[in-house]
């Protein structure tokens, strides 16, 4: 039965992505997209109940996919090399040449290293992400069916290339969670690099200049962090000739041995999580379909450089590149959270949170105890539910109103009162107690408490990112008050559902954190969770459902009484939105937020953060040599 | 979790709120002295609490109500994780909250002015969140643990012997969160207009009367764990507490306005370093 | 009387509204605020948003164009509120009752409980008349239950 579970988790996306590309009528893409969402949701669920196990299904065992997995190191390479020299990208040239160079070297010189004893290994870590992927990731290709017939509606396509895209979209799907189960580095290494080539298919989807720039910046930056992990896996097999992931984890095998190698494999993972001084790539993401930058951001994508780090945390207790990784990982939390406050371009906003968020999973990955991998993996999952909340819903107001800037989506509780509180709900969700987000970067904070540095940035990076949220969600609430809302631009229930879904995975995982954390702890920590702050939590649900009962009350009180006229320093308001002043006239009435830009400006803080974060980065991986 | 907490806890609920009124009825008597005037009866902020419950007014948005009422709960909430004798941490986020809620509902409201004020509340969130919970982690460190009861409890020698240096951002904190001159940008404590006042313009009657309210259970917490300094023992503490007090409002009486960009650019970083600094020696010794 | 009546009486907060005075009146009624008059002693504050006023003073003659405003804030303020007119301009329009663009004394627009004749009236008796006006305040309050 696990095999069979594994099988639909790992391969059936991809099938089902091609029967997407042979069949192309949209009924068949339809009903294939939510066939697959609901195998793959039920799939994972019967995962987590057998967690943990290990596993050795023929599909990822066999002789013959490990020799796929080998060609395909060569063949996604010479693919990035043939896209480079069509496009004369001089980066992406040297890049993929690189990884095509360590890919012959490594063929031709290594041994054969032991057989891998468990294709699959599966962990709470591995499950989570496996679950993270199959929920949030299916709820936003079910998305994706009415945004891109809308997308390309708008776009008045000849074509469509809506078959290609869903193809691309659910195969991304099948091999993040090829690399969230498999146990064999060169299987991992395969997948990694196929969410690169997915990554980049996406991006350039529209085709038009600035996705083609885009795209390409991704490549480069993702082949970059392909060189990295290549060489870091080939040092590896030279030093020990093992490629089991678990068995390469084990800090017992690294004793006074060279760090090189974890150093090199954790860079990688966080050239793929955007971090800086890589943060560009995702950002130039955002040119995409928002389906694309939902799954980039929140389930896909960046995830798995997270999950490359959470998975070598082990090996980081207590050495100098854990230290460092950690300090470079706040330092990204403290800069990302800087730049998404003095952003207006909502879009934006999500990306540097989601850099810095990605940053604080990191820093737990650097510390490598138990109870900061735990915190790091709550916050992965609730990150993923409530970024991709708030990006679907900041896609749909796109849709809606035509812009992205959050001046422009002033006021959206009046026009689309459903996505609007849904953003707001997963805003506040992202920096208030007791939801997962806070209660996860707390617990980083206590786990980090030998480091004060990377504490204080932490607590920097926190106080910004709460302006930036709840300036976020009050702009939706904010302007002229309507007296009753218009309908809904499109409500296709393929929009609303993923919403609604998303936002209760969003509260449910968020209030869910401290079980998570439990489950995730070893059984000798996961005991005497409910003794320290994470107990606090339980009872604080309970205040906020009282809370949000009176306030309900309240909020039905005063819905049905007639509102106070605006005051505007004593002048009288005719109409919502205008003051009567001089000549008797009503004049409009312009609100805007304050974004602080002269301190929080993104091209000087990308130069200085962008410098720094690259010589911690640089010092991490010296770090390996002292 | 035992019943002696729970006696704390019910004890935190009822008594935070009063106590922080008669703080408030303190402050307004002393500022009235050091003015040379009587000043009001010392309950003055109950009878002022009394009136805007009594008070019929439609509401300027219909979710101000909701947001008043979860900023009350947020800081009542504070209160109690703090008298129970809880991490200190959580504590104050739980504190942010209320105040994001504040900062919510002056955003949901209709009059500019309110959404300005909203604007300036976060910022001032922006500048003392990280400098209190800086002092927090010096506390922490000298004290061995992040809970009320292990920093209360953390020897005969008083924490504010090895950190001296929290104390402008101690006293830059107190001055904004209890909405002080020189740094009373978004809601001055004091009867007066829609700029320095503006995260209120919206909120009345009896949402105003709540407000009030919480914002007396936030100065109990806040002055309670600045008693953490010198924790020696109850009375120590509440002298610490009065002491704070006195200064943070000498200092409101002699102090002009400054801009919202000073605090952000050099109040804050100033403050925020000193505090930093003293951390690190903390772990440096 | 129950507590929360009783507050309403000893909390009364004031706010100041310039109609058309010649600003003699309004030097007078800040000159309660200060060390001589401490016109907190009774619980008032200045405040200067009518949303949470619960007296309206008012001082100077109302003309077309200020009326408006008078009315918009004596509108915006909760109930119950009291409203005084303070000095000859706002009890009559004084000595400009007769210029062209003088519509009269406030009580032309709103309702006026107390009158403080004067030119420019006295602090003494601008204090005198709040507490007039929470006499009357008291006498509906106890009407009421």
């Amino acid at each position: 039965m696990l095999d069979a579970y594994i099988g639909v988790l790992v391969l059936w996306p991809l099938v089902a992505g091609l029967l997407c590309l042979v069949l192309r009528s949209p009924g068949a893409r339809k009903a294939l997209v939510l066939l697959t969402s609901a195998a793959l949701a039920v799939c994972a669920v019967g995962l987590a109940s057998q967690t943990p196990f290990t596993a050795n299904p023929n599909f990822l065992a066999s002789e013959g996919t490990l020799k796929v997995a080998e060609a395909l190191a060569i063949v996604f390479p010479a693919y990035f090399l043939l896209r480079g020299l069509m496009e004369k990208h001089a980066l992406v040239i040297i890049f993929s040449c690189l990884q095509l160079a360590l890919a012959i070297w490594g063929m031709m010189n290594m041994n054969e290293p032991q057989t891998v004893q468990n294709a699959v290994v599966c962990d709470g870590l591995s499950v989570t992400l496996a679950l993270v992927v199959a929920i949030i990731g299916s709820l936003i290709a079910i998305f994706a069916i009415p945004y891109m017939q809308h997308h390309e509606d708008h776009l008045k396509l000849a074509k469509s290339k809506q078959p290609a895209f869903f193809l691309v979209l659910l195969a991304f799907l099948g091999f993040m969670n090829g690399m969230a189960l498999s146990n064999d580095l060169r299987v991992f290494e395969a997948c990694f690099e196929a969410t690169t080539l997915c990554s980049f298919l996406l991006i350039g989807h529209d085709n038009t200049p600035v996705a083609r720039q885009s795209a390409f910046r991704a490549l480069w930056m993702n082949a970059l962090g392909g060189v990295f992990l290549h060489s870091g896996v080939l040092l590896v097999q030279k030093q020990f000739g093992v490629v089991d992931i678990h068995a390469v984890v084990n800090p017992a095998l690294w004793t006074g041995a060279s760090m090189l190698p974890v150093a090199l494999i954790v860079a990688a993972g966080c050239v793929k999580a955007a971090q800086m001084p890589f943060q560009k790539w995702l950002l130039g993401a955002m040119v995409a379909p928002t389906p694309v930058s939902a799954l980039l951001h929140s389930s896909t994508m960046v995830k798995a450089g997270v999950f490359l780090c959470l998975r070598f945390s082990p090996v980081l207790t207590n050495t100098t590149i854990g230290a460092i990784l950690a300090l470079s990982g706040a330092f990204t939390f403290f800069a990302g959270s800087a730049m998404s406050l003095g952003q207006s371009n909502a879009k934006k906003v999500l990306a540097y949170s989601t850099i810095a968020n990605l940053g604080l999973i990191i820093v737990c990955a650097g510390i490598g105890t138990p109870v900061a991998v735990a915190a790091g993996i709550v916050l992965l999952a609730v990150h993923a539910a409530t970024k991709g909340l708030l990006f679907l819903c900041v896609g749909d107001m796109e849709q809606t109103i035509g812009s992205r800037d959050l001046e422009d989506l002033r006021g959206m509780v009046g026009k689309s009162p459903v996505t609007a509180l849904a953003a707001c709900a997963g805003a506040l969700g992202m920096v208030l107690p007791p939801m997962g987000m806070l209660v996860g970067k707390w617990a980083t904070i206590e786990a980090a408490k030998s480091n004060p540095v990377v504490m204080a940035l932490i607590l920097l990076g926190s106080a910004l990112a709460v302006v930036c949220w709840v300036r976020f969600a009050g702009t939706l609430m904010s302007g002229k008050p309507l007296p009753t809302p218009e309908k809904a631009h499109h409500s296709s229930p393929l929009t609303n559902m993923p919403l609604m879904t998303m936002l209760a995975c969003a509260i449910g995982l968020g209030m869910a954190a401290p079980w998570i954390d439990a489950l995730m702890l070893p059984n000798a920590d996961a005991a005497s969770v409910f003794t320290t702050g994470w107990g606090l939590m339980p009872p604080l649900f309970i205040v906020c459902l009282l809370a949000w009962m009176v306030g309900m009350k309240v909020l039905g009180r005063q819905t049905a009484v007639p509102q106070a006229s605006p005051y505007m320093g004593g002048l009288p308001s005719a109409e919502p939105g205008t003051f009567v002043g001089a000549l008797g006239k009503n004049w409009a009435l312009t609100e805007g937020n304050e974004y602080a830009t002269e301190i929080f400006g993104e091209s000087g803080w990308t130069k200085f953060a962008g410098t720094l974060a690259g010589l911690l980065l640089l010092a991490m991986v010296g770090g390996a040599f002292i | 979790m035992n019943l002696t907490t729970f006696y704390l806890a019910v004890a935190g609920l009822i008594l935070a709120p009063l106590v922080g009124g008669l703080v408030s009825g303190v402050d307004r008597v002393v500022t009235a002295r050091l003015q040379s005037r009587l000043g009001p009866p010392l309950l003055q902020p109950f009878y002022d609490v009394g009136k805007l419950m009594s008070k019929i007014i439609a509401p300027a948005s219909h979710w101000q109500g909701m947001f008043v009422r979860w900023a009350l709960v947020a800081s009542l909430a504070a209160d109690v994780v703090l008298f129970a004798g809880g991490d200190v941490l959580m504590c104050f986020f739980i504190q942010a909250a209320s105040a994001s809620f504040v900062a919510m509902g002056a955003f949901s409201g209709s009059s500019p002015y309110s959404k300005l004020g909203a604007q300036r509340e976060l910022f001032q969130m922006l500048c003392y969140e990280p400098i209190f919970l800086v002092s927090v982690l010096c506390m922490a460190k000298a004290a061995g643990g992040f809970d009320a009861n292990t920093i209360m409890n953390a020897g005969a020698q008083p924490l504010l012997y090895k950190m001296p240096f929290i104390i402008p951002g101690l006293v830059f904190v107190l001055l904004v969160k209890m909405r002080k001159s020189p740094f009373d940008l978004s809601a001055c404590h004091h009867g007066h207009q829609e700029l320095v006042r503006g995260v209120f313009t919206d909120f009345a009657g009896r949402d105003f009367a709540l407000l009030e309210v919480a914002h007396w259970a936030d100065v109990v917490v806040i002055l309670w764990i600045c008693s953490f300094l010198w924790a020696t023992g109850p009375l120590q503490m509440v002298v610490v507490a009065l002491v704070a007090l006195f200064v943070i409002i000498l200092i409101d009486n002699v102090s002009a306005r400054l801009t919202w960009r000073h605090m952000v650019k050099v109040a804050a970083p100033l403050t925020f370093v000193l505090a930093f600094a003293n951390l690190m020696w903390l772990y440096l010794e | 009387m129950s507590f929360l009546k009783k507050s309403q009486i000893k909390s009364p907060w004031l706010l100041h509204f310039d109609c058309g005075s010649c600003n003699g009146c309004d030097i007078e009624t800040l000159a309660c605020l200060t060390p001589v008059y401490d016109i907190e002693r009774f619980g008032i504050v200045n405040v200067g948003n009518p949303r949470h006023a619960d007296v309206l003073i008012v001082t100077g003659t109302v003309n077309p164009r200020n009326a408006v405003i008078l009315k918009n804030l004596y509108d915006q303020m909760p109930t119950p509120k009291l409203v005084i007119a303070v000095g000859a301009c706002g009890c009559t329009g004084g000595v400009f009752r007769e210029a062209p663009n003088v519509l009269g004394g406030v009580d032309k627009i709103i309702p006026v409980d107390v009158y403080v004749p004067g030119c420019p009236a006295k602090p003494e008796a601008i204090m005198d008349a709040v507490v007039a006006g929470l006499g009357k305040l008291k006498g509906i309050l106890e009407g009421s239950k």
